[in-house]
């Protein structure tokens, strides 16, 4: 864990700056298994100080690859500098950013570094199971990983702490044939927030997930394309997630806004149905710890929730404290670093809209011809709030029963239109965590919903 | 640059007393400055100061990797061990092999000493010409860097690289806007040697910026119809180049036996005028990479000649698992070969297709079949670049397209990275609403 060698540099703050000094830790562990082979057998450990100051409207910044007194120091120059160099030649004479009150946070407990033999023989025992039960699959891959962020935050005025937010997955890709020779593939990865030791105990306890990961392949290995156009579709909660994640909540991160999104001139007014809800989660959502819970951000701002769409109407935007003073809101702990040596962005934290009442039976019920989409690969979105997902599992439905699995296709839309077609919200959230979203640094978030029954475009054929 | 040969010689006898049968580290120091532009305006000067240690070592024939950016004894031992127990924890696979030959080489390329006050002034002149030449466009952030630093990479078989490095680099991301119009945003990037002149008369940026100028009226594409479709450079990297580099010849799809391609070597896959190679030596390439992971020498290679599968993209691992050769690099700085019809002729050919600039799409699948988006492009009718479209996807099949080739442009984009020129392809599903 690391020491705290940081408060005690306050003293060489400048009168006046905004600063926040981090010490930073990021641990990865990972074996990867393909086809039983070990290709992957890592572990990795990158730590160090940096230095941001804020000063007439424009920030500097240094990192160094040591965590020492010394190279706090001298961080804490070059970043002081690099303020003064850019206020000297791009100033734009912003007054200081609106103090906070200083709040020290509890520091959270350290966390047990497990050595590599478990991820390897838990990543081996995966495989041995797979390899025996399934021998027909053209290929599988299994990776155990697990990373954490041990960050020490001392800041001139807001919040300090001391957090370490550790989350660890098993992804399992399987890979089988068509009839035609044709490979198709589907992924699941399975865990969340906490030490590998504490999420996959005991090996045996994946073993019902995998197999429903293989009925789900033989079922898509037997699918169809999916008919090009506009559809209406149930999107499943993760895909609600992604929608939530990358075509609502980006364009309402406010660096993005002023970047020329399309929520800049929405707000307050109709972006969604009335049965749409959307939250930024900090740490806990529907009486319940979130995925990757934040307590306190890296600009030292103590993590509250940020509304973001209530009753269709957009209400707010995710801020910096400096995008905050902007824009006269205030700041809900959404700036943070991926590294020891990035800056703080504004980032999503835990996004998800809220659940309605419907059962996922009867929105499928209700569809007499459309799909019903479960499983993602990836996502995109663009400032104009249009936005893409690649589809990897996902089935027909025809006179509301579900037919036909379908192979990969890709769905999308523009969000502010596509959200005013959502007529049904089932009861229930979905989470998912194990991806990276990337916005110039990867970061660790949570995206999460219930199922929607909306009208979306569909790639196919 | 001694006190990173004597830690990696460090390195190398502490594994080898620790057990290891053989051992290769890669010790770096580098320094970055950068310059952030959000919104239009200056948001942020960044100087980093970065180390890094990567060990990798066989004990048994069992592999195990440790990365840290520490430089002090106690850490990197502690690495070394750590880098064991991993190897230890593994199982054996004699198809782990590394650069046997003794080689002591230096290198330097591109430019290792960063003018920070260029580089903010090119910055702030890049910026301030944009607003004059291009005053609809809104740069929604822009990052300027230095990178520089020095590599020291040795290994147990007495292999010994020396590389010093160093460019500058240009990512833009922007938008058009006209009162509540606005367009999707677009990226361009560039990486240079020198900063002799200014960026925005660098490779194919100022034409990317007046392209996006035009996307302010897009309309809807109405209904379903296969037409040919030209990709510009960054959609012919994202949909054709990375599905070839990712599902075709690499190492992960050639040893899980999923690469359709995987019996192919010597056929012909895609039109004949087709040549793609990896060239980290190409003169458009400003920092080559100058060995593999693996400790070997890079030398460019064809993959694709003459629409013939010429090689894989593998490294030596991989070519033990598959039986197949170790290619000259790992696939970085890709070099399509130019056409012979300029980008004004290969439109003039089309009755009615899309040029697509950017695309947003799902992974291909591993068949190569793929669909999403298509992102600040254009419908061409009769000949002519005619509207910008919005919300219109494509799909189709890259090993299908690949045959299916129309034109290839004499255009050359070339990015300090990549040279890639703009193909036009028949027979791609475009649906609108």
């Amino acid at each position: 864990m690391l020491q705290d060698i940081l408060t005690d540099k306050k003293a060489l703050f400048a009168d006046g700056a905004h600063t926040e000094l981090r010490g930073q830790n990021n641990r990865t562990r990972r074996a990867v298994l393909l086809n039983g082979a070990l290709m992957g057998n890592v572990r990795s450990d990158v730590s160090g100080v940096s230095a941001r100051v804020y000063e007439g409207g424009v920030y500097g910044f240094s990192s160094m690859a040591e965590y020492t007194g010394e190279a706090a120091e001298m961080v804490l120059k070059a970043a002081t500098e690099n303020a003064a160099f850019m206020n000297k030649h791009a100033g734009i004479g912003k007054p200081a950013l609106p103090k906070m009150a200083l709040k020290q946070m509890p520091t959270q407990e350290d966390i047990k570094d497990a050595e590599q033999k478990l991820y390897v023989d838990f990543a081996r025992e995966a495989d041995a199971y797979i390899t025996k039960k399934y021998p027909n699959l053209v290929s599988r891959t299994i990776v155990a990983m697990e990373d954490s962020m041990e960050k020490l935050i001392v800041t001139s005025d807001g919040a300090s702490g001391h957090i370490l937010a550790p989350r660890s997955y098993m992804y399992v890709v399987l890979t089988a044939q068509t009839d035609a020779g044709t490979p198709v593939e589907l992924f699941q990865a399975f865990g969340g927030s906490g030490v590998f030791g504490d999420n996959f105990a005991d090996p045996t306890k994946l073993h019902a997930e995998i197999d429903d990961l293989y009925e789900k392949l033989m079922q898509k290995r037997e699918g169809v394309y999916a008919d090009a156009g506009e559809k209406t579709v149930i999107l499943d909660g993760m895909m609600s997630g992604m929608l939530s994640h990358e075509a609502v909540g980006h364009t309402v991160e406010a660096d993005l806004v002023l970047g020329g999104s399309v929520a800049g001139p929405c707000l307050n007014k109709r972006v969604a149905s009335d049965l749409v809800t959307l939250t930024d989660f900090a740490h806990t959502a529907f009486g319940e710890k979130c995925p990757l819970p934040v307590y306190i951000d890296d600009e030292g701002t103590e993590a509250v929730d940020s509304p973001l769409i209530v009753n269709g109407i957009l209400t707010g935007y995710m801020n910096s404290r400096e995008s905050a003073q902007h824009f006269g809101m205030t700041p809900q702990g959404n700036a943070r670093a991926w590294l020891f040596q990035d800056e703080p962005l504004i980032r999503m934290r835990n996004t998800s809209i809220h659940p309605g009442k419907d059962k996922l039976e009867d929105m499928i019920a209700s569809v007499d011809d459309g799909y019903y989409l479960i499983q993602s690969n990836n996502g995109q979105a663009d400032t104009t709030g249009e936005f893409m997902f690649g589809v990897t599992m996902g089935y027909e439905i025809k006179n509301g029963k579900l037919g036909k699995a379908l192979l990969d296709t890709t769905i999308s839309g523009v969000a502010f239109e596509m959200l005013k077609t959502v007529d049904m919200v089932s009861d229930k959230v979905v989470w998912v965590s194990s991806g990276m979203c990337g916005k110039k640094q990867p970061m660790p978030v949570g995206m999460g919903g219930p199922a929607l029954r909306c009208k979306v475009k569909i790639g196919g054929r | 640059m001694d006190r990173m040969k004597e830690l990696a010689r460090e390195i190398l006898a502490d594994a080898k007393a620790k057990g290891a049968e053989y051992a290769q580290c890669s010790v770096s120091e580098g320094e970055k400055k950068e310059f952030n532009v959000d919104g239009g305006r200056f948001s942020l000067m960044r100087s980093l100061f970065n180390r890094n240690v990567t060990i990798t070592l066989l004990k048994d024939q069992k592999k195990g990797t440790v990365a840290i950016n520490k430089f002090d004894i106690e850490t990197v031992k502690n690495a070394v061990s750590d880098a064991i127990a991993a190897a230890e924890s593994g199982q054996p696979d004699e198809a782990w092999e590394y650069a046997k030959e003794p080689v002591e080489k230096e290198f330097t390329d591109g430019a290792p000493e960063c003018d920070t006050d260029k580089l903010f002034m090119r910055t702030k002149e890049l910026l301030e010409s944009i607003k004059e030449k291009h005053p609809t466009i809104l740069m929604e952030q822009m990052i300027t860097e230095h990178n520089s630093g020095t590599e020291v990479f040795m290994n147990t078989n007495g292999v010994n690289y020396v590389t010093n490095y160093g460019a500058y680099t240009f990512s833009l991301m922007y938008s058009a806007h006209e009162g509540e119009k606005s367009t999707s945003f677009y990226g361009s990037d560039i990486t240079l040697k020198t900063l002799d002149k200014p960026v925005l008369e660098c490779g194919k940026i100022d034409w990317e910026i007046s392209m996006v100028e035009k996307q302010l009226d897009p309309i809807s594409l109405e209904g379903k119809f296969n037409g040919p479709v030209i990709l510009a450079p960054m959609a012919l990297y994202e949909i054709v180049l990375g599905t070839i580099m990712g599902n075709f010849v690499g190492d992960a799809c050639m040893i899980d036996g999923t690469s359709i391609w995987k019996d192919k070597l010597g056929e012909q896959v895609a039109d004949p005028r087709f040549n793609m190679s990896s060239e980290p030596y190409n003169d458009d390439v400003v920092v080559p990479n100058r060995h593999t992971a693996e400790g070997y020498e890079t030398e460019n290679f064809d993959l694709i000649k003459d629409g013939k599968l010429n090689s894989f993209c593998l490294s030596q691992y991989a070519a033990n698992k598959t039986g197949n050769k170790r290619s000259g690099n790992t696939g970085r700085n890709i070099h399509v070969a130019a056409g012979e019809k300029t980008l004004e002729e290969i439109i003039s050919g089309i009755d009615k297709g899309l040029m697509v600039m950017r695309f947003s799409g799902g992974q291909p699948a591993a068949s190569g079949e793929y669909s999403g988006v298509a992102k600040n492009s254009f419908l061409i009718e009769n000949g002519k670049i005619s509207k910008a479209i919005s919300e219109t996807m494509i799909s189709g099949c890259v090993p299908e397209m690949l045959m299916n080739i129309r034109d290839i442009s004499k255009d050359i984009a070339n990015d300090g990275n990549n040279s890639l020129p703009f193909i036009a392809f028949d027979g791609v599903t475009i649906s609108g609403k």
